[in-house]
This record gives structure tokens, sequence and C-alpha cells, in this order.
């Protein structure tokens, strides 16, 4: 079974191509470039360089949200189009659940955050335990601060993941959460993947017509109530 | 607050050029101002300011306008944006932080504003070509740009 996976949620981009339990290529980029430009170049080159070519993929996946609200939509409607052209089942992930992938085979909590700005993040936190990930909490928008106090009832070594992550890092002086090292910090497709699967054998998989971006938004009141207490807090 | 007082529109494009001069590439500049205001002469100055010479116009329908300049503009116009799902699908929040913006009827999106944006406030009078401008957020820069 060939898989295709993508994420663009955020500002890294990437493609990664997983076949029998294997990541046979995996490609990355974190430089600030449009996904517009760099999704279909990247699909194109994993594809060519691996000797595949898109009509012997099985399945796709994507990481269609949390996240930006361009870059969901480009991954989304990116697999959507090679999906539909050859009407292959497509696999729905969690940006959050993708990063506590990163992972797999280690033991920890994992706290998932995408930067939300003013100071809330996107998050779910995840126990890893070996191969098995259990969700804790559903995706989410929340207040740092009140992100915080619950981080500290865990009582367990939490990881910090996500482009939230140092938000969160530097607004807490709790000992057991750390941040997690550059090359497991953000969601990428190889996780993706590793998500995916799971789904794809649980026969968790959507039509490319029925593949959807999926947006955490925080309520028109609690928006007004930050901007408000924000307010406040910039005359003091 | 920088207050002054223009007496034409091309004195308008003057001031919005005189402000461009004192920005650093990722503002967000919130105008306020009824139809007729100014608001789009005023950002043709900005633009102008930062090296964008033509293409610029209020993105009434369009809701966004990117132009590439000394730094990268993203002139809004939230005159049809009505609630905040409207404004969720403009992609709005990720622009922010990547170029200068510019945005006008932030009348109707005000709660989303960055707290630390730049106000200007156009005002008419009655003299037919006369404005008065209100800039919060620029103090420091009043000798330059008064």
């Amino acid at each position: 079974m060939l898989m295709l996976s993508v994420d663009s949620s955020a500002a890294p981009a990437s493609v990664c191509l997983f076949e029998d339990g294997k990541v046979i290529a995996d490609y990355y980029l974190n430089t600030g470039f449009t996904h517009s430009q760099t999704l279909m170049a990247m699909t194109e080159s994993v594809l060519k360089i691996s000797g595949k070519s898109a009509d012997m993929i099985d399945v796709y996946a994507v990481n269609n949200g949390p996240g930006s609200f361009t870059g969901v939509r480009i991954g989304v409607s990116a697999v959507k189009g090679m999906a539909y052209a050859s009407d292959k089942p497509c696999i729905e992930v969690s940006t959050l659940q993708s990063m506590a992938y990163n992972f797999l085979g280690s033991h920890a909590v994992i706290c998932a955050c995408m930067d939300a700005r003013r100071s809330q993040v996107y998050n779910a936190l995840f126990r890893v335990n070996g191969d098995e990930i259990e969700r804790l909490c559903d995706d989410r928008a929340i207040a740092i601060e009140d992100l915080l106090p619950e981080l500290q009832a865990l009582n367990d070594e939490i990881i910090l993941v996500g482009d939230g992550a140092e938000l969160v890092f530097g607004s807490t002086d709790n000992a057991s959460v750390r941040l997690a090292a550059p090359q497991l910090r953000y969601q990428r497709a190889s996780s993706v993947a590793m998500a995916a699967l799971e789904k794809y054998n649980r026969g968790e998989s959507v039509t490319p017509a029925a593949l959807m971006p999926r947006y955490l938004r925080l309520s028109q009141a609690e928006r007004e109530r930050n901007a408000k207490k924000e307010r406040e807090g910039n005359e003091t | 607050m920088i207050r002054k007082v223009t007496r034409s529109p091309q004195q308008t494009e003057e001031l919005g050029a005189k402000l461009a001069s004192v920005l650093k590439g990722r503002e967000m500049i919130a105008m306020f101002g009824d139809l007729g205001a100014g608001k789009t002469a005023f950002t043709r100055g900005l633009c102008a300011g930062l090296g964008i010479s033509d293409g610029v116009c209020s993105p009434t329908f369009a809701i966004v306008n990117a132009y590439s300049g000394k730094y990268p503009v993203y002139h809004f116009d939230m005159y049809r944006i009505t609630d905040a799902d409207d404004l969720f699908a403009t992609g709005y929040y990720d622009y922010i932080g990547n170029g200068v913006i510019i945005i006008e009827w932030s009348e109707n999106i005000e709660s989303e504003l960055e707290p630390d944006c730049i106000r200007i406030r156009i005002s008419k009078t009655e003299s037919e070509n006369e404005r008065i401008f209100e800039i919060e957020g620029l103090d420091d820069y009043a000798d330059v740009i008064c």
C-alpha cells in the first residue's frame, strides 16, 4: 500500500511517501516560502525521485486543521484534487494529533500547541506510551493562562510541540515541561502518515469530495472578552 | 496623538507617503472614516511612499489587494465584512505580521484589530476638500509626519 501524506497547516510544508510500513521519501521545508509554490513541486519531486507516479498512490492523508486558514486550505485542496482525479480514499488527520506521532515509541505527555495569536493556542494533549497514543482531550482553542494549570495538574513529564510551544514554554516555570528538540518540534508529513495508517487500518477514510478543512475557532464572545482584556492590559 | 489637516486629495496622498517613511514593514494601520473621507487616497500615497506606483484601488469586492514594494502591503476593505465568519474566510489572520496591513472600514472589525495597531481617524469638515487626520500610535514620529 502506497500512501502520500501532506502537511501545510502552518509555516512548514512537507510531503511523505509511505509504503508497506516504511517511510520511503520525506521532503520537509520550513523556509517561509508560499505553500502554493512549494507543495506541488515537492510532491512531484518525491514521486519522481522514488520512481513512483501519481497513479500508483493508493491512499492520501493530510493534516486538515487546525492551522492557518490558507495553509490548511492549500493542503486539503491539493490532496482533494489529486485523490479526486484517481478516485482514491483520503484520511483526515488532526494537525495536533500528527505532532504527537513525532514521539511515537517514547513515553511522555505531548502537549501540541499552535499559535492562535493573542496569547492563545490551538491545543490538544496526548499520552504516548510506546506504540500507543492516547488522546487526553479534544482539539481546542485555549488561552495559555488556562492551559498552564492543566499541565501542572498532569503531574508528568510534558513535551511541548508545535509553533506555539515556545510561547507556552516562556509562560511557565513548571519544571516538568520541556521543549521538543528542533527536529521533532513541528508537524511533518511522515508523522501524518503514521497517524493516518492507524485510521486507515480502522477503515476511517473519506471520499475526496468529503475531505474538508476542520478549523477551530474561538467564539465571538471569547474573542471580544480577550480583546477587551488586552486593551485594558495595554492601558495599565 | 498626531493631528493633521489636509486640504486636497493630493495633500492626503502626501501625508500617506510621509507616514510610509516611518514604517518598519509589519505594522497594521486601521483607518476609520466615512465614504469619501480619503482612505483610498491616503493608501495610494502610503503605497507610493513604499515604491508601489500603480494598481492601488479600494478592494471593495476583492476584500484584499496585495501589493509588492519596499515591503509587502495588504490592503483590506472591510466594508462588506459583517461578521467573524466573513473575516476568517478572508484569511485576515494569516496576513498579520507578514507585511504592512492597511485597513479601510476598520469600524467593522474593531474587536479583531491588533492591540498595538496604528489608528487613523479621518473626518470631513465644512470645507469640501478639507480633512482632519487623527493618528494614534506614531507619536514618536510626529516631527516626520507633520
